[in-house]
């Protein structure tokens, strides 16, 4: 009885010393999925199956009768439920937040080449990351485990990072750092270049400068004695990899004009080039076959203030809106073009998924849809060994669904990133009810270090969700992404002024007839204060 | 089988054959053609094989497909061609520096702007469409024809002279601007000093480069050899130097005018024209001695301060001097009417017809370098013509039909029916919509 009490004893510390060990050799605990039906995407479906995932890593994908179930997994039906490969969006610029730039000063002599506009290759996402938990929740919702994060800011807005959803901490969260330069054919506002042909000598210019720089690097490199050697340059350091080495480019393209003027750069400087945006590749979609280039589809529908049809007239920017740019990515598979659909554009996860039900309303095949939010993108950012299929030696980065994922009613379920589970929350309340409702004309003053302007808001309210424009002396503008919660509005907003672009996001306080906030945009912010212009009564 | 093979050579001859002809086939029957460079046929036909003008004559047969357009009663011209404008593009001036040769126009065409429809209506066929004249040096132009729903790159006319904006006076001095921040120059003596600056710039850069292809191309040539940086504002101007790119100078005045051209001459380049040229008319001798056109408005004067001492005799008197003289529109609406600022030219200075159809046809050709394909109706040349209902030079005058390469591309009567279709259309289409709505 003595002995039989003193092996139990000594087995129970057995046990607890395996445990010990084992748990601190791996990374993730060992999960068995069980009884789902699996699209791994790269192979056939499985009506019955079972997901092994341990380390992070798919262990095993296939029938019940192919895999048994380890020991020392943790087993999780999924009855009735579909497993997928995370989704991966290709382009945001979410998940960043830029340090707020010194106003700039006024007064400057022009006509002397400003040599820092609009040039941030060196950026790096990656530094730029904060995360908000409620973004990545947002997204894990909607199934997605990876993202591509991007800097927006400038012409050469820096170096892209791909991240995997699996918690807060940037570090455990990079797959991939720096995975591309991002180039957009924006201007300087007053700097050189102010005009989008000066982009592109620009853009030229700093590609001619960097083989330039590596060759007289090279040559340095190989004699160095009686050689002038060449002044270490930080920005050009940067787009060694990107101008000489294959490294991708990323151009952002906002209408058909800039997709031609990428491809000419690409030919020109013989880049490894990817387009994004292009939601007008459709247009040109016959010399995109012949090229084979990585698209990066965006799914933000409202047409760019560049984009010809919002020249056009309302008719016409509502038609590109609701059906033009939704058809971008059908017209583009009937044309035999593969690419990968982004949330570029869009603040808001929710916004990305219901996108995807309008391309594929618009005619896109569902489980072409599926593939570009997979295996495409894997592919095109150069992590189709890892990543976009459920098959063994991938990331552990699966999706359990209620049912076929693009359906309306579908809801994510589990989500596994890096083989760690997190367990979706039921949807979270909508806002707080708006207290006021701001429907109607109101006026009021921006103001900001240069001055003040005269600006009229007219604003449409529909639940929680504003719509509207905003119209001054320097145009008309549309409110996009507004939302009243309680008392607190927020929109964003795309500016022209004087043929220049610039993006606007307001946040601030409603009160009963007054609205008081903050316009912020890149290089400043500004003011807003708006009275209720009340309704004539006849 | 062999019924097979020769169906597949059909089908593949079908599918080649449209990509090998760019232009197509038109005989224009019966109209009175005014040739400008070689006279006025009262009946006549002009037959365009692929895009090219093969014959021009009486009672020419038509061959078997090609569209024949009756053109009995009316007026056959050249396509009118714009020396100077700003349409078909998405920006205009680079104006956050003075100096800017390195930008293209090409970079920033529009082929959806509506202005180019506009153009047609008018006759146009071709345009040279500019940056703006903001900077000293402003960018490099490109000359395009009007090829309304062609790619923007289907529009550009290879065969023109390749040009570079260089502007003088008041609005690039600026002095007399409202701007927030001043710009260097502010003084026209500022501007001539600025472009000195950077042509000998570009000298210097030019010598650099020279230098080392000499040793590059020496038997002696080191092993190590750093080409020198390449840079694009250097090598625009560089091209202008060289004579590969043409100046195309915005003045009004005659005293900065003959300014610029002591430039050209002390620095070696070459002037293709002056635009706008309002005091053009007191320096005719020299700018005929130095075969320099203008391209200018007709009657347009004392606008602003720099045009006071214009006026509308300018286009005769300087072509009865021997200057090449073409009539611009530099605006999007003018465009469609340079016929009536041609006329003027018979009022104001009694130019012949054939003289003043000139101003908007054969002379900006050749200040545009495309004499050899347009400017005049002539066999071999490109199929670039605009068809009247009156004389082109009556005040009556209306422009029916323009054709590009033997391309319709404004049929006046087809686009007023295909206008009242729509809008028969469109009050059904409403209906329709409100009745979903219900």
């Amino acid at each position: 009885m003595r002995v039989k009490n003193h092996l139990s004893v000594i087995w129970f510390f057995l046990v607890i010393f395996f445990f010990v060990i084992n748990s601190s050799a791996r990374v993730g605990p060992v999960y068995a999925i069980v009884n789902c039906k699996i699209i791994p995407v790269s192979s056939s479906p499985l009506e019955k199956g079972i997901i092994i995932i341990r380390d992070g890593l798919i262990e095993s994908v296939g029938s019940p009768e192919e895999i048994a179930i380890p020991e020392d997994a943790e087993v999780i039906e999924a009855e009735g439920l579909i497993a997928y490969p995370g989704l991966i969006d290709a382009h945001t610029n979410l998940f960043i937040e830029f340090p707020k730039e010194e106003p700039r000063q006024r007064g400057r002599a022009m006509g002397s080449q400003e040599k820092e506009s609009g040039r941030y290759p060196d950026v790096l996402a990656f530094k730029l990351l904060k995360p908000k938990k409620s973004t990545i929740e947002s997204y894990r919702k909607i199934g997605v485990t990876t993202v591509l994060v991007a800097p927006k800011r400038g012409i050469y807005s820096g170096q892209s990072v791909l991240l995997n959803l699996n918690g807060e901490k940037p570090e455990t969260m990079v797959v991939k750092n720096p995975v591309a330069l991002h180039v957009n054919f924006s201007t300087a506002r007053g700097l050189y270049p102010a005009t989008v042909m000066g982009t592109m000598a620009f853009l030229r210019q700093s590609f001619l400068d960097a083989e330039h720089y590596n060759a007289h690097k090279s040559l340095y490199a190989k004699a160095a004695k009686g050689m002038k050697r060449p002044e270490y340059n930080p920005l050009l350091e940067v787009f060694i990899p990107y101008a000489l080495e294959k490294k991708p480019v990323i151009f952002t393209c906002d209408n058909q004009e800039d997709i031609k003027r990428a491809l000419g750069l690409i030919d020109e400087f013989k880049l490894n080039g990817i387009l994004s945006g292009v939601n007008e590749a459709w247009r040109i979609a016959e010399r995109l076959k012949k090229r084979k280039l990585p698209l990066l589809v965006s799914l933000y529908f409202k047409p760019p203030p560049t984009s010809l049809y919002v020249n056009q007239g309302k008719e016409m920017k509502e038609k590109a809106e609701k059906v033009i740019y939704p058809a971008n990515a059908a017209n583009l598979h009937v044309s035999g073009i593969r690419f990968a659909l982004t949330s570029y554009g869009l603040s808001k996860a929710d916004r990305f998924l219901e996108n995807t039900r309008k391309a594929i309303k618009a005619g896109l095949p569902k489980e072409e849809a599926l593939k570009s939010l997979s295996i495409y993108p894997a592919d095109f950012l150069g992590v189709s060994n890892t990543m976009g299929s459920l098959s063994p030696g991938k990331i552990a980065n699966v999706i359990l669904t209620s049912g076929e994922i693009f359906e309306k009613e579908t809801q994510v379920k589990k989500v596994f990133v890096d083989g760690i589970l997190f367990k979706v929350k039921k949807p979270p309340e909508k806002g707080k009810a708006p207290v006021f409702n701001i429907s109607g004309t109101w006026q009021g003053t921006v103001s900001w270090e240069m001055g003040e302007l005269e600006a009229t808001v007219e604003f449409e309210q529909e639940g929680n969700d504003i719509t509207g424009t905003i119209s001054s002396d320097y145009g008309e503008w549309e409110i996009s992404e507004g939302y009243l919660s309680g008392n607190e509005l927020t929109f964003s907003c795309t500016a022209m002024i004087m043929g220049e672009t610039m993006e606007m996001n307001f946040s601030g306080k409603v009160e009963e007839d007054s609205i008081d906030g903050t316009i912020t945009f890149t290089g400043g912010s500004a003011e807003l204060r708006l009275t209720r212009i009340p309704k004539k009564s006849f | 089988m062999k019924k097979n093979i020769m169906s597949l050579i059909i089908w593949i001859s079908l599918l080649v054959i449209p990509v090998l002809i760019s232009g197509q086939n038109l005989l224009i029957k019966n109209g009175t053609v005014l040739t400008v460079t070689k006279g006025t046929i009262p009946k006549g036909d002009i037959l365009i094989l692929d895009g090219i003008i093969k014959r021009i004559g009486e009672n020419l047969e038509a061959p078997e497909g090609v569209r024949v357009v009756d053109a009995s009663g009316r007026y056959v011209i050249p396509g009118i061609i714009d020396s100077h404008t700003h349409i078909a593009i998405t920006a205009v001036n680079e104006g956050s520096e003075a100096v800017t040769p390195e930008v293209r126009i090409r970079d920033v065409l529009n082929a959806e702007d509506t202005a180019i429809y506009t153009a047609l209506s008018g006759g146009v066929t071709m345009i040279h469409t500019m940056h703006g004249s903001g900077n000293p040096i402003g960018g490099q132009n490109i000359v395009l024809k009007m090829k309304w729903g062609r790619p923007a790159e289907e529009m550009i006319v290879p065969e023109a002279f390749r040009t570079l904006k260089f502007a003088l006076g008041e609005n690039v001095k600026q002095a007399n601007f409202y701007t927030p921040v001043l710009r260097y120059p502010q003084s026209r003596m500022g501007v001539n000093a600025i472009i000195r600056r950077e042509l000998l710039k570009a000298k210097n850069y030019m010598e650099q480069w020279d230098r080392y292809l000499k040793v590059k191309k020496s038997k002696k040539s080191a092993k190590i050899l750093l080409p020198p940086r390449k840079n694009l504002r250097m090598e625009a101007l560089a091209d202008v130097l060289r004579g590969k790119m043409m100046a195309r100078c915005h003045s009004y005045r005659a005293d900065e005018t003959l300014e610029f051209i002591n430039l050209s001459k002390e620095l070696g380049f070459k002037i293709a024209c002056f635009e706008h040229a309002s005091e053009a008319f007191k320096i005719a001798k020299e700018l005929s001695a130095e075969r320099i056109g203008i391209s200018i408005f007709l009657d347009n004067w004392a606008y602003k301060i720099e045009a006071y001492e214009g006026i509308a005799y300018n286009a005769a008197y300087c072509t009865k001097k021997g200057v090449l003289v073409s009539i611009n529109s530099d605006s999007s609406e003018r465009i469609r009417r340079l016929f009536n600022d041609a006329a003027k030219a018979m009022k104001y200075g009694g130019l012949s017809e054939e003289e003043a159809l000139k101003l908007i046809t054969i002379n900006p050709a050749i200040q545009l370098g495309v004499e050899r394909i347009a400017g005049s109706l002539e066999v071999n040349k490109h199929g670039d013509i605009a068809i009247f209902n009156e004389h082109p030079l009556s005040a009556y005058t209306r422009c029916e039909m323009t054709i590009i390469e033997g391309e319709v591309y404004f049929d006046r009567a087809q686009y007023l029916k295909e206008r009242e279709e729509m809008t028969k259309k469109k009050p059904n289409e409403e209906k329709k919509k409100k009745g979903e709505e219900i």
